[in-house]
């Protein structure tokens, strides 16, 4: 039970992770939080959730069609609600609201056009299992922490490891001298909010596939702001193991206490790691200020 | 690649304003090619908006400015392609990336990585202390590393006309005496210089010319040499207003 509990949470936690790096890769270069990613992935979810039932896709190409879709939405998220503030200079607080106008804009136009109703996926793997030992684990369960970690890997290595990487860092911390190094910084930015927009596409699909797809399903994104904030804002490493710690603890206190105080355990949670690291367990920068 | 004229900067009434705030009315430059060219001139007197201003991160209300006979973009990306490159002033290295990467972002435009990694290996040559300190952390050096730092990362873009900030700014005077020291050695490979600097002796002394700045105009312009002999220069140098002068 212990071990069935520990890979749902790491599954849970994958997910999380997966989005709060995603908020936490825009954070850091536009400096503020963007309300709107939720809903970039709540609109992945229902992608995933056509291409799956309405155009019989299988699943790896649905997989692919809807981090595809997410991205472009996400850099259109960018050029219609966040480019020409940028353009010129305007307070984090007015990109906030912009992204809260955008989230809501974008629930009601779900509302209105495919309903209220909750979209089931169709049942893929959400029965199987494995025998690991001696406890069965859900076969979605490591389908996510798979394709999450995968994700996860792959990001942190273009961050780290090439030149464009290097350069989104750079911007990330002083995005004027990026310039004078000869970053474009439109591009950067459009880059930016494409990884967080494929990482908004895969969660939108492991979500829908655990949780089905509905309009106010933008809400979990809570959790990875909450993760994002435990771990540091605007940190990697930071937001992958608050997304991790949040969800095996949801995991652990679902089963063990009771799963109507999960969310009640996670912000209270928020608030004690907030009280006593104000900045986070990673927060940004701190590894020079040594 | 000498002009006939051989002027290689041009800067041509130029007016910016911060707001209300006209911080550089009608100012006009010229650097020719192999020279080291200051702007001295008090806190205030509008040397880095000058600088910023050319580097494309602050836009001109009016007046123009051409590098190598073409118009110089006014984008901060696209500067660099042209051959200006900043050292900003206080350094601004990346203090979340490693030295190396640093100096990897000077060469961001560059596509030859042979010929980078050769760049590295000449950087590494010219400041020794780079080499031991390249896998370190940008923010955990001392003042002067990152100026070495920060003067070695625009280099590595291959620059033309390097624009420099303030390099003296903030650093022991020992470390001061080694920035001239490099700056002038830099003029000897070739690159020609802008330099900003607030300690005017020292920068004039490796000047062929230069300008002194007051309250956003150019008060005063002669060689190096010139200036020094100038009595006013040491006033102006002092910071007092060109009305007091007068």
């Amino acid at each position: 039970m212990f071990m069935q509990t520990l890979v749902t949470g790491v599954a849970v936690g994958g997910v999380y992770a997966l989005m709060a790096v995603g908020y936490s890769l825009i954070f850091s270069i536009l400096n503020f939080s963007n309300f709107a990613y939720g809903s970039i992935i709540m609109l992945a979810s229902y992608v995933g959730y056509f291409s799956l039932t309405s155009y019989g896709m299988p699943f790896p190409l649905a997989v692919v069609v809807t981090m595809l879709g997410a991205a472009a939405l996400s850099l259109l998220n960018e050029r219609i609600s966040y480019s020409s503030l940028r353009k010129r200079n305007a307070p984090s607080l007015y990109f906030m609201i912009s992204a809260m106008g955008t989230s809501i804009f974008l629930e009601n136009m779900v509302y209105a056009t495919i309903g209220a109703s909750f979209k089931a996926y169709p049942p893929l793997f959400t029965q199987a299992t494995v025998k690991l030992g001696s406890s069965t684990i859900g076969k979605l369960d490591l389908f996510a922490i798979i394709f999450s970690f995968t994700a996860i890997f792959i990001l942190n290595y273009y961050i780290n490891h090439t030149r464009t990487g290097i350069a989104i860092r750079a911007a990330s911390y002083d995005s004027t001298i990026a310039q004078i190094n000869g970053v474009n910084l439109t591009y950067v930015i459009g880059l930016v909010f494409i990884l967080a927009g494929l990482l908004a596409g895969l969660s939108g699909v492991f979500l829908g596939l655990k949780y089905m797809a509905y309009p106010t399903m933008g809400w979990i994104t809570n959790k990875a702001y909450v993760s994002a904030v435990i771990g540091g804002l605007g940190s990697l490493p930071g937001a992958v193991v608050g997304g991790l710690i949040l969800g095996v603890l949801e995991s652990l206190v679902s089963v063990y206490i009771s799963s109507t105080i999960r969310d009640v355990f996670s912000f209270s949670f928020l608030i004690c790691i907030l009280l006593f690291m104000p900045s986070g367990l990673f927060g940004k920068y701190l590894e020079e200020k040594v | 690649m000498a002009k006939a004229d051989g002027v290689h900067l041009s800067v041509d009434g130029i007016n910016v304003f911060y707001g209300n705030i006209h911080a550089l009315s009608d100012v006009s430059l010229k650097v020719d090619e192999g020279q080291i060219v200051s702007m001295v001139g008090a806190n205030g007197a509008g040397k880095s908006t000058l600088l910023m201003t050319l580097a494309g991160v602050l836009k001109a209300k009016s007046g123009s400015v051409t590098f190598d006979g073409a118009p110089l973009p006014d984008a901060p990306h696209r500067v660099l392609a042209a051959g200006v490159c900043l050292v900003p002033e206080r350094r601004r290295l990346y203090a979340n990336l490693t030295v190396r990467e640093n100096l990897m972002m000077g060469a961001h435009l560059r596509k030859n990585k042979a010929e980078i990694n050769e760049d590295l290996e000449r950087m590494m040559d010219l400041f020794p202390i780079i080499r031991e300190r390249v896998k370190q952390y940008a923010g955990t050096l001392s003042g002067g590393e990152q100026q070495m730092v920060a003067i070695a990362r625009g280099l590595m873009g291959r620059p033309k006309l390097l624009l420099m900030d303030e390099p003296s700014l903030g650093l022991a005077p020992l470390i001061i005496q080694q920035v001239f020291e490099t700056v002038a050695g830099l003029k000897r490979q070739g690159i020609t210089i802008l330099l900003a600097e607030q300690n005017a002796f020292q920068s004039l002394e490796i000047s062929d010319y230069a300008y002194v700045l007051e309250t956003g105009h150019i008060a005063l312009e002669g060689t190096g040499q010139e200036l020094l002999a100038d009595e006013r220069v040491r006033e102006a140098y002092l910071g007092v207003r060109q009305k007091a002068i007068d």
